[in-house]
């Protein structure tokens, strides 16, 4: 099949940023890929599409939505289409991300210690002690290798001339990275010799980084530290990944209920006694880990977890209290962090933010909501947003009366037109929005970056709403060796 | 049977290997050890899908998986009183399946890897006919003796391939996490040694470790256990030679040293053992079946 008639119904509208075509000419890296597709029929794609969907359905890479008591499986949409990155683009992201998770790093040190940056005014306090994920409890509370950012999963987006966004920082338990790996074992399924044609890098070391790094954090000197992936349990909507990715590392993987602290330590129950557990990859957030200090009605946590982590005899990971780097409002004040403790000027640029708590800033953005987007600051998954462009009179005035009744929770962002790429939906290729997740592991050895992530893709025309949760898809992400 | 479950996991892991790895894959060298006869003639020029082919369904290549399906079907024909009727459909419907056009195709022309699981589901439920309608007795033993000591075999061969096909400069930790996953072993590693992956641990879990199933030492106690159920079916002079030879084979593993760091002290242990190994087998069928040797 001829690359015009796959593409024949491939139209990207004005002034977007599509990943595949310029001016209507296929950029050269996604070249090698189509003409790869020049023998496949528009059935055989569909045949492409329906074995995925298998796959996905009989490896049990599947949410369960309860109706009635039942619980139906779901896959989460998968499109066949590679998303591209050249080695330059790669490169530029890279230097970026890691850049900026140092300075987030190290500006949860600061605030949670010194706090030299609000003494010198580069950040107000009030938006600090505001913030509903700054814990008082962390603060002057060392944590191991100075680290708190463990695994981040950083937003991205690309705007109409093509340049890089930090749509947000992901500090606390970003998700999706197992998503990242299956959605790579799917595309050798499907497109079989093609990863290795078209040197693509791989991401598979990204369980053992992981695992490298959480055993490097043991507070105990010893050669096989105790590592666990502590897990909400199975009703939780990312349940599936902390099973892969406790799998893939090894480790066991615990909730609540299985741990107990005795004299500051955290021990797992096991069926030969008590077993000392040394660092603790906790997907549970910061507000349920521990009953005794945080929400006292938490069954997920542990009572005594805090004081071990205080004591310094577990290490927890991601380090609790970095919502307050992450959250929304903080956001905009990334670059001057970056200015500030790295004397560098941000590679990765920021997309502009009003907060809603300065008079002003309400004004500019209500009188021109219809070019806005408009967010809580301490949600995610895309809800409790407003996308001005697509919310009707009634929609904004009820949204406007809620940001007055608590102005400091959100915050207000012009709508970047997302980059587009193909998508191969109904038997037709077409183009959609997407952002993308790279994924980033601090660790004592320093930065790392696994060359890929998860492409989040908009599957409804138009939208640029990508969460799984409003019915956003995704796809594999093919990051090129050169 | 078993040469088949141990070929299909070799192939697909190495197939998913060459997929998501950028590296020269050396297929050549793995047709070299897995064909024989015609086969071998234009291996230079094979590509990855003829070469699977050759592996899978070639009917002129001795050692095909194509090949082993028929033949294992042949043998159940001719001990169909020993088998019951379940196993026997079982391994019909394998043969089918292996005949199948439609598998053809996909090997040739899809998801390899689809072909192979198809495959290697009619092996695992093969298994778990014998396990669940079988009756413990004289056919059941040697049934297992079979499969334990071509597992050994399969083991062997599989760690010297992967061995000799390791470069000096290339990073140790990859090619044992292939060769872990080509014997289902990756999991229990990433358990037991922390997924480690050191030459040591990997090499203990292979030659040593009694809970892994497709370890060296597994495959010899379990050869053991079932040829002690012979006892009263041998000639006392049979029984005891075949017992010696099975606990110098043990005894020998056991006493080699477990930290095996080396390249060339684990291909001269792979050659010891599959020495023993040989003997074993050659005894066997020397005494049991009257065939030479």
């Amino acid at each position: 099949m001829s690359f015009a008639r796959l593409t024949e119904t491939y139209h990207v509208p004005d002034r977007i940023w599509d990943e595949m075509c310029d001016r209507g000419q296929v950029r050269p890296h996604y070249q090698s890929f189509f003409q790869s597709l020049s023998e496949a029929s528009l059935e055989d794609l569909s045949g492409k599409d329906d074995m995925a969907k298998k796959l996905f359905m009989s490896q049990g890479i599947t949410f369960t939505v309860y109706n009635s008591g039942e619980g139906i499986e779901k896959i989460f949409p998968f499109d066949i289409i590679p998303r591209i990155i050249t080695a330059a683009e790669w490169t530029h992201i890279e230097q970026g991300i890691r850049q900026r998770i140092k300075a987030l790093n190290i500006f949860l040190d600061d605030v949670y210690h010194n706090q030299f940056i609000i003494k010198d005014g580069i950040l107000p306090a009030s938006l600090v002690y505001s913030c509903p994920n700054y814990l008082r409890e962390m603060v002057n509370v060392p944590v191991p290798h100075g680290i708190y950012t463990h695994i981040a999963g950083i937003d991205l987006i690309r705007d109409s001339d093509g340049s890089f966004y930090v749509l947000e920082d992901n500090l606390r338990t970003p998700s999706g990275v197992s998503y990242m790996l299956e959605n790579r074992n799917m595309t050798y399924r499907i497109f079989p010799g093609l990863l290795s044609q078209s040197n693509v890098r791989s991401v598979k070391d990204y369980p053992d980084l992981l695992l490298k790094n959480l055993m490097a954090l043991s507070p105990r000197q010893t050669a096989e530290p105790t590592v666990v992936l502590l897990t909400p349990g199975i009703y939780n909507s990312a349940y599936f990944e902390h099973t892969t990715l406790a799998r893939l590392m090894g480790v066991e993987l615990v909730e609540g209920r299985d741990l107990v602290v005795d004299n500051a330590k955290v021990y797992m129950k096991t069926t030969a006694g008590l077993k000392q557990i040394d660092v603790i990859y906790r997907r549970v957030d910061d507000e349920f880990i521990d009953p005794l200090v945080f929400n006292p009605d938490s069954i997920l946590g542990v009572s005594g977890l805090y004081y071990a982590f205080r004591k310094g005899h577990v290490a927890i990971v991601n380090a609790p209290g970095n919502g307050v780097a992450d959250d929304k409002a903080v956001y905009p004040y990334v670059p001057e962090m970056i200015r500030y403790y790295l004397n560098e000027e941000p590679i990765l640029k920021t997309v502009p933010t009003y907060a809603l708590d300065n008079p002003d800033h309400f004004k500019t953005v209500f009188d021109s909501v219809h070019r806005m987007v408009i967010k809580k600051t301490n949600e995610s998954g895309g809800y409790g947003m407003l996308m001005g462009n697509a919310a009707t009179d009634e929609q904004i005035a009820a949204y406007r009366e809620e940001v007055k009744k608590n102005p400091r929770q959100f915050i207000a962002q012009p709508i970047i037109t997302l980059s587009s790429v193909p998508c191969f939906l109904d038997g037709v290729m077409r183009p959609r929005h997407v952002d993308l997740r790279p994924f980033a592991l601090y660790g004592p050895q320093g930065i790392e970056i696994v060359p890929g992530g998860l492409t989040r893709v908009a599957l409804r025309e138009g939208s640029l709403v990508v969460n799984s949760s409003q019915g956003g898809g995704s796809k594999d992400t093919w990051v090129l060796a050169y | 049977m078993e040469r088949t479950d141990n070929m299909l996991r070799l192939l697909r892991t190495n197939y998913i290997a060459s997929q998501d790895e950028i590296l020269d894959f050396p297929w050549q060298q793995y047709v070299a050890n897995l064909t024989s006869g015609k086969a071998l003639q234009a291996e230079a020029t094979l590509t990855y899908r003829e070469v699977l082919y050759m592996l899978l369904l070639s009917k002129d290549n001795d050692s095909s998986v194509f090949t082993n399906i028929v033949r294992a079907r042949e043998n159940a024909r001719s001990v169909q009183d020993y088998i019951t009727k379940e196993l026997w459909q079982n391994l019909n419907d394998y043969y089918h399946l292996v005949r199948n056009p439609a598998t053809e195709k996909i090997i040739q022309q899809d998801d390899p890897v689809t072909a192979m699981d198809l495959l290697m589901r009619e092996g695992t439920l093969f298994y778990g006919t014998v396990d669940i309608t079988m009756y413990r007795g004289e056919g059941y033993a040697f049934l297992n003796l079979g499969k334990y000591i071509e597992r050994a075999w399969q083991v062997l061969d599989i760690v010297e391939l992967r061995i000799r096909n390791m470069d000096a400069t290339a990073n140790e930790a990859i090619h044992w996490k292939y060769l872990l996953y080509s014997l289902s072993g990756y999991e229990f590693h990433t358990k037991e040694y922390q997924n480690s992956l050191q030459t040591s641990e990997v090499m203990n879990q292979v030659f040593f470790n009694t809970r892994f199933p497709h370890s060296i030492m597994y495959c010899l106690f379990q050869t053991e256990r079932y040829f002690n159920r012979l006892d009263s079916l041998s000639l006392p002079e049979n029984f005891k030679e075949i017992k010696f030879l099975l606990g110098k084979a043990i005894n020998e593993l056991r006493y080699t040293t477990h930290d095996m760091g080396g390249r060339e002290q684990i291909l001269h242990v792979i050659d010891t053992t599959r020495e023993r190994v040989l003997a074993i087998s050659g005894k066997l069928a020397h005494y049991y079946f009257g065939y030479s040797n």
